[in-house]
C-alpha cells in the first residue's frame, strides 16, 4: 500500500540546512496498523507529512496506493488526498464555525464523493460509529477533547480513504480516552484500512501490528 | 440545501460579529465617500450645465455707437443665422443699505416679462411682472440689498437722483453671477419703469440659430449683423455654454473629482488591508480544508465568496447613505452657485459603476491574500507563526533588536509593530493615504487664503471711487482735502481696449505710484520714464508686442512684464501718459480716484469711504461706485467660499473615512494578537502593561503614517495648487505647507490611534488566558 524508497527531506533554515529524514526505505502493507515512535524532533511527523502529501520529499520516490505522490501537482495532490488519505491531528483541527455533522460532510463536499442527498446520512453513520452520533448538531467548542477527536476520526473516514494518518492523536487526551481512540483505530484496521499513527502513547504498542522507530531522521 | 463549505462562509461572517462589523464598516465608509463625491459631482456637472443653457444666453453682444432702436433690432432679426435679437437697456444704480451706505444695483430693463426669449429668468417669489414703480430682484442678491420682498428700497441712479421703489418679488436668473459673491445686486424693471428716464440700450443681444456652441459660427453671424446695421464699436462673444462663473465651477468640480479619486484610493487601500487581515486569520483553517481534500480553486472561491458577501453588505449601507449625502451636498453647492437642481438623482450609470467598483475592488484586493491562503502549503500553515517571517532574519530586525535601552514592554511593542512587515505597511499606507488627502486639502485652502492676502497687500490704497463721467482732478482733489482721514490720493488713467476679439482694461498708475506692487511672474514692472511699454496680467497670453485697438486707433506696446492678479480679468498696465495719449483723454480730468487713509483697518476704510462720498456729493461730483479695499477682498473671498467648502468637505470626509479606517485597522491588529496577548498574560503581564504596550504600538504606527502622509501630501498639494490656480486665476498658486494641517493631522492620528487601540487591548488583556491562547 505505502512504499518509500531512499526518501530524504532537508529544510533550509536561518541556522543552516537541517536533514529531517535521511534515506528512508519503508514498505507498509494494506490493512497494517503501524505506530511510528521516536523522540521529539526525530522526523516522525515529517515522515507522516510526506506520506500524506502535506510536504514533498527532497529526494527519493514515494508511492501510496499506487500513486506516485511526489509527481502530483498541487491540485491533483489535494484531490488525491481528499479521496485517499484521512488525517487525524493532535489538536483535532475541526472548523470552529461548522457543526460536528457539517465538519464530517465537508470532505465529501470538496471531493464530491457522494450524491448530495446521501452525505448527511453517511456523516451520521460515521458519527454513530465513533460514538458521537448524539452530538451531530453541536459546534466543536461544545464537545470534550475526546469527543472532538472522535469527530476528527469520523471526518477522516468521510470519503472512505484506504489510508488513515494520525499525528499524535491522543497527545491531548487522558489515558482512558486515549485507549478508546486506539480501540477505534484497531477496528478500522480490522476493516481493512491502513493506519499509520505517530505517537508517544504506551497504549499504542499493545494495539498496533507493527512499530517503526525513527531516530535522527532514519528508521532505527 | 446549502453545501457545508458555504455554511462555513456564512457562519464565519455571523460568528465573528466584531470582525465582520469592522470590515463592513471600513468598506462601507469607503463606498460612502466615493458614492457621495460621485453623486454630487455627477448631479452638479449635469445640472449646472442645463441650468445655464436653459436660460438661452445671448450668443453675442454688439455695442453700438448710439442707441439700439426698434428698427435696428428688427433689421438684426432678419439677418441670416440670427434666431432672435433684443435690446435690453441697463441702468447702473445704487441701492441704499444703511446710513451713507450704498451698494451697486444693476437693473435690466425688460420689454415683455411674459415673452422672454433670451437671457431668461423665472419667477421665484412675489408678483410677476412688476409694476412701473417696482423691481424684481435676483434671488441671490436680495441679501446684498439688505431688503425683503414687499420692502421699499431707495435707489440712486447715476444722473437722476434718488427714488424709492418697491421690491415686487424675486426671480432666478441662472445666467448671472450670484449677487452675494459679486457684492452687487441685480434686478429687473419694466420698459416703462419710473427709473428708466432716458436710458437707452447701446447693446444689441443676438441669439444665433444653428450650433449655438460654435464660437466661430457666432462670430460670423455677428459680423453679418454688424454689416447690416452699421455703427458697431465692439462685439463681445461670451464663451458659448460657459457660465460667467464657469472657471470657479470648474475649479470646484475638479477639486471634488480629485478628492473623489483620493478617497477612492484611500478606500481601496483600506479594503486591501481589511481583507488581508481577515484572510491571514484563516490560514490554518484553509490548511485543514486542504488536508481533507479541498482544491486551491475551491478554497479561493470560498474566500472570494466571503469577500463578495461582505462587499455587498457594505455597499447596501454605504451607497444609499453616500447618495443621500451627495444629493444634500449638491443641493448646498447649487444654492451657493445660484443654480436650481431639477433632477436630484445621480445618473444610473454612476450607481452601476459604484456597485461594480464596490464589488470588483474588494475582490481584486482579495486576489493576492486569497491566492496566498489557498496556495500555502499545509506544512507551512500548521507550523508556528504561519505566513510570517521569523523575527531576526532581516537586517532591520537585527538593528531593531540592538535597541535595548528602552523599557522591555516598550521594546516588545516596537519590535512587534515591525515584525509583521506586510501588516505594518498596509496599516501605515491606509493611514497615510487619509493623512495626505487631509493635509493636501487644508494646504490648498491655506494657499488660497495666502494668495488672497498677497493680492490685498499688493494694493496699498484703501478706498477706490469711480465716476460716471470725467471730472477735473483739481475739483476732486479739493473735495478730498476736506476729508481728514485721506492721507494721499492718486488719479490713474483708465480706459478700455480691444485685444483681437477680446476686451481688455487699461490702467495707467501715476508714474511714481507706490500704491501697486503686484507679484511679477515675468520681466519687470513699469518705470517712471517708460513710454510705449506695458505690463500684462497672467490672463493675457500675448508676449513681445501687444497690438490694441483703442477708440478705433491701433497702438502697439512692448510687453515688459507679466504680473499675477487675483481677479482673472484681462488687464494691461501702462504708463499714465501712454494711456492718455492713446485714448485721447485729457490729463486734467479723471473718472476715478484711489485714496490712502490714515488708518488701514476695515472700520477706518468703511468710515473713510462714507466721508469721501459725502465730500464728493457736496462738491457736486456724482459717484458711480465707491468701495473700500476690504470690500473687494471680501467679494473675492466670497468667490472662494465654494472652493473652500469643497476642500473642507474633502478634509472632513477623509477624517471620517480615514478615522474609521484607522480605528478598524488598529482594532483588527489587536484582535490578531489575542493569542500573543494570552501568552503575555500567562507570563505575568498585567492588563495595564498589555494595554499600554498595544497603545504604544498603535501610536508608533500612527506617527510613522504621519511622516509618510506629510511626504505624500507635498506632490499632491503641488498638483492641486497648480491645477486649481490655473483654472481659476490662470496661474499656479504658491506652494504652502500649512503647519496647522500638518500638526492637526499628527494630533488627530495619535489621538485616534490611542483611542482605537486602547479598547480592544483592554478587552484582550482581560480575556482569560486559556481563552486567549485558544483564540482562532
Amino acid at each position: 500500500m505505502i512504499q518509500l524508497q531512499h526518501i530524504s527531506k532537508t529544510y533550509e533554515t536561518p541556522a543552516g540546512s537541517f536533514n529531517a529524514l535521511r534515506d528512508i526505505d519503508l514498505e507498509i502493507a494494506s490493512g497494517e496498523f503501524v505506530a511510528v515512535v521516536g523522540k521529539s524532533g526525530s522526523g516522525k511527523s515529517t515522515l507522516l507529512n510526506m506520506i500524506g502529501g502535506i510536504d514533498r520529499p527532497s529526494s527519493g520516490s514515494l508511492s501510496v496506493g499506487g500513486a506516485s505522490v511526489q509527481n502530483l501537482s498541487h491540485n491533483e495532490l489535494a484531490a488525491w488526498r481528499g479521496r485517499s488519505i484521512g488525517f487525524v491531528f493532535q489538536f483535532f483541527q475541526l472548523l470552529p464555525t461548522l457543526t460536528v455533522a457539517e465538519n464530517v460532510m465537508l470532505p465529501m463536499d470538496f471531493c464530491g464523493t457522494l450524491p448530495r442527498n446521501q452525505r448527511s446520512k453517511r456523516a451520521m453513520r460515521l458519527l454513530e460509529r465513533v460514538g458521537v452520533g448524539n452530538q451531530a448538531d453541536k459546534l466543536p467548542s461544545a464537545l470534550s477533547g475526546g469527543q472532538q477527536q472522535r469527530v476528527a476520526i469520523a471526518r477522516a473516514l468521510a470519503n472512505d480513504p484506504p489510508v488513515i494518518l494520525a499525528d499524535e492523536p491522543t497527545g491531548n487526551l487522558d489515558s482512558e480516552t486515549s485507549a478508546e481512540i486506539f480501540r477505534l483505530f484497531g477496528e478500522l484496521a480490522a476493516d481493512g484500512k491502513t493506519l499509520l499513527v505517530v505517537t508517544h502513547d504506551p497504549e499504542a504498542t499493545t494495539a498496533v501490528s507493527r512499530t517503526i522507530t525513527i531516530a535522527d531522521g532514519c528508521v532505527a | 440545501m446549502i453545501a457545508p463549505r458555504w455554511r462555513k462562509v456564512f457562519r464565519d461572517i455571523a460568528g465573528t460579529p466584531l470582525r465582520t462589523t469592522l470590515a463592513v464598516a471600513a468598506m462601507a465608509a469607503g463606498a460612502f465617500g466615493v458614492s457621495m463625491i460621485l453623486t454630487s459631482y455627477s448631479i452638479l456637472t449635469r445640472e449646472l450645465k442645463t441650468t445655464y443653457t436653459d436660460t438661452c444666453p445671448a450668443s453675442a453682444i454688439l455695442t453700438l455707437d448710439g442707441a439700439v432702436t426698434d428698427s435696428i433690432v428688427a433689421t438684426a432679426r432678419h439677418v441670416p443665422g440670427v434666431s432672435d435679437a433684443e435690446a435690453r437697456p441697463v441702468i447702473y444704480a445704487r441701492v441704499k443699505v444703511g446710513k451713507d451706505q450704498w451698494m451697486p444695483l444693476i437693473l435690466f430693463v425688460v420689454r415683455d416679462f411674459r415673452n422672454l426669449r433670451m437671457d431668461r429668468f423665472v419667477p421665484d417669489s412675489g408678483s410677476w411682472p412688476p409694476g412701473d414703480d417696482e423691481v424684481l430682484i435676483e434671488r441671490a442678491s436680495l441679501s446684498v440689498a439688505r431688503a425683503d420682498v414687499g420692502d421699499r428700497i431707495l435707489v440712486r441712479t447715476i444722473d437722476h437722483g434718488e427714488r424709492p421703489i418697491r421690491i415686487a418679488g424675486t426671480v432666478h436668473a441662472a445666467g448671472l453671477a450670484p449677487g452675494w459673491m459679486e457684492h452687487a445686486a441685480t434686478g429687473f424693471v419694466t420698459w416703462t419703469s419710473v427709473l428708466r428716464t432716458g436710458v437707452e440700450s447701446q447693446q444689441l443681444r443676438i441669439l444665433v440659430s444653428g450650433d449655438r456652441l460654435d464660437e466661430h459660427h457666432i462670430r460670423e453671424v455677428a459680423k453679418r449683423v454688424e454689416s447690416a446695421i452699421g455703427k458697431v464699436t465692439r462685439i463681445d462673444v461670451p464663451t458659448p455654454g460657459r457660465h460667467p462663473h464657469a472657471a470657479q465651477m470648474d475649479t470646484f468640480l475638479f477639486l471634488l473629482g480629485a478628492f473623489g479619486a483620493l478617497t477612492f484610493a484611500l478606500s481601496a487601500v483600506l479594503v486591501v488591508n481589511m481583507i488581508h487581515a481577515l484572510l491571514v486569520e484563516q490560514l490554518r483553517q484553509a490548511a485543514v480544508m486542504k488536508t481533507i481534500g479541498a482544491s486551491t480553486r475551491q478554497i479561493a472561491s470560498l474566500y472570494l465568496g466571503q469577500v463578495a458577501i461582505l462587499a455587498v453588505i457594505a455597499l447596501a449601507i454605504g451607497i444609499p447613505l453616500g447618495i443621500s449625502a451627495g444629493r444634500a451636498y449638491a443641493g448646498f453647492c447649487a444654492s451657493m452657485l445660484n443654480a436650481t437642481i431639477t433632477n436630484a438623482m445621480p445618473p444610473f450609470w454612476i450607481i452601476a459603476c459604484e456597485i461594480v467598483a464596490g464589488i470588483a475592488i474588494p475582490l481584486l484586493a482579495a486576489l493576492g491574500p486569497v491566492w496566498r491562503v489557498s496556495r500555502i502549503s499545509i506544512h507551512e500553515a500548521f507550523s508556528n507563526g504561519a505566513g510570517r517571517h521569523q523575527f531576526g532574519t532581516r537586517a532591520f530586525d537585527r538593528w531593531l533588536a540592538r535597541i535595548t535601552w528602552l523599557p522591555r514592554p516598550m521594546m516588545l511593542s516596537l519590535r512587534t509593530a515591525f515584525h509583521r512587515r506586510g501588516r505594518l505597511i498596509l496599516t501605515v499606507a491606509t493611514l497615510a493615504a487619509g493623512g495626505a488627502a487631509f493635509i493636501a486639502a487644508l494646504n490648498v485652502s491655506a494657499a488660497w487664503t495666502r494668495t488672497l492676502d498677497a493680492d490685498a497687500r499688493a494694493r496699498r490704497f484703501d478706498v477706490q471711487a469711480g465716476f460716471p463721467r470725467a471730472y477735473p482732478i483739481a475739483d476732486v482733489a479739493r473735495a478730498l482735502a476736506t476729508v481728514p482721514d485721506v492721507a494721499h490720493a492718486e488719479y490713474w488713467a483708465e480706459s478700455g481696449a480691444m485685444l483681437g476679439d477680446y476686451r481688455v482694461s487699461l490702467i495707467g498708475p501715476d508714474a511714481n505710484s507706490k500704491l501697486l506692487d503686484l507679484p511679477l511672474l515675468e520681466g519687470r514692472w513699469l518705470k517712471p520714464d517708460d513710454d510705449g511699454v506695458c505690463v500684462v496680467t497672467q490672463s493675457i497670453d500675448s508676449r513681445g508686442e501687444l497690438t490694441l485697438r483703442i477708440n478705433n486707433r491701433t497702438v502697439r506696446w512692448r510687453i515688459v512684464g507679466v504680473v499675477k492678479e487675483l481677479v482673472p480679468g484681462r488687464t494691461v498696465y501702462a504708463p499714465r501718459r501712454s494711456i492718455l495719449a492713446a485714448s485721447g483723454q485729457s490729463g486734467d480730468l479723471t473718472r476715478s480716484v484711489r485714496a490712502v487713509t490714515r488708518n488701514h483697518d476695515i472700520p477706518s476704510q468703511v468710515a473713510a469711504s462714507k466721508a469721501i462720498e459725502r465730500a464728493l456729493d457736496r462738491a457736486g461730483i456724482s459717484v458711480g461706485g465707491i468701495h473700500a479695499l476690504s470690500d473687494s477682498r471680501k467679494s473675492f473671498a466670497d468667490h472662494l467660499v465654494i472652493i473652500k467648502s469643497a476642500l473642507i468637505f474633502a478634509a472632513l470626509l477623509v477624517v471620517f473615512v480615514g478615522g474609521l479606517g484607522l480605528t478598524t485597522t488598529l482594532s483588527l491588529n489587536v484582535l490578531e494578537r489575542t493569542r500573543e496577548i494570552g501568552i503575555l498574560s500567562a507570563i505575568g503581564a498585567t492588563p495595564r502593561t498589555i494595554a499600554r504596550g498595544v497603545v504604544v504600538e498603535g501610536i508608533v504606527m500612527a506617527i510613522l503614517s504621519w511622516c509618510v502622509a506629510v511626504l505624500v501630501a507635498i506632490p499632491i498639494t503641488f498638483a492641486l495648487d497648480a491645477a486649481t490656480g490655473q483654472m481659476f486665476v490662470r496661474s499656479a498658486l504658491d506652494f504652502f505647507m500649512s503647519p496647522a494641517a500638518v500638526a492637526g493631522w499628527l494630533l488627530l492620528v495619535v489621538v485616534l490611534a490611542a483611542i482605537s487601540s486602547f479598547h480592544p487591548a483592554q478587552r484582550a488583556a482581560r480575556m482569560a488566558i486559556r481563552e486567549a491562547l485558544a483564540y482562532e
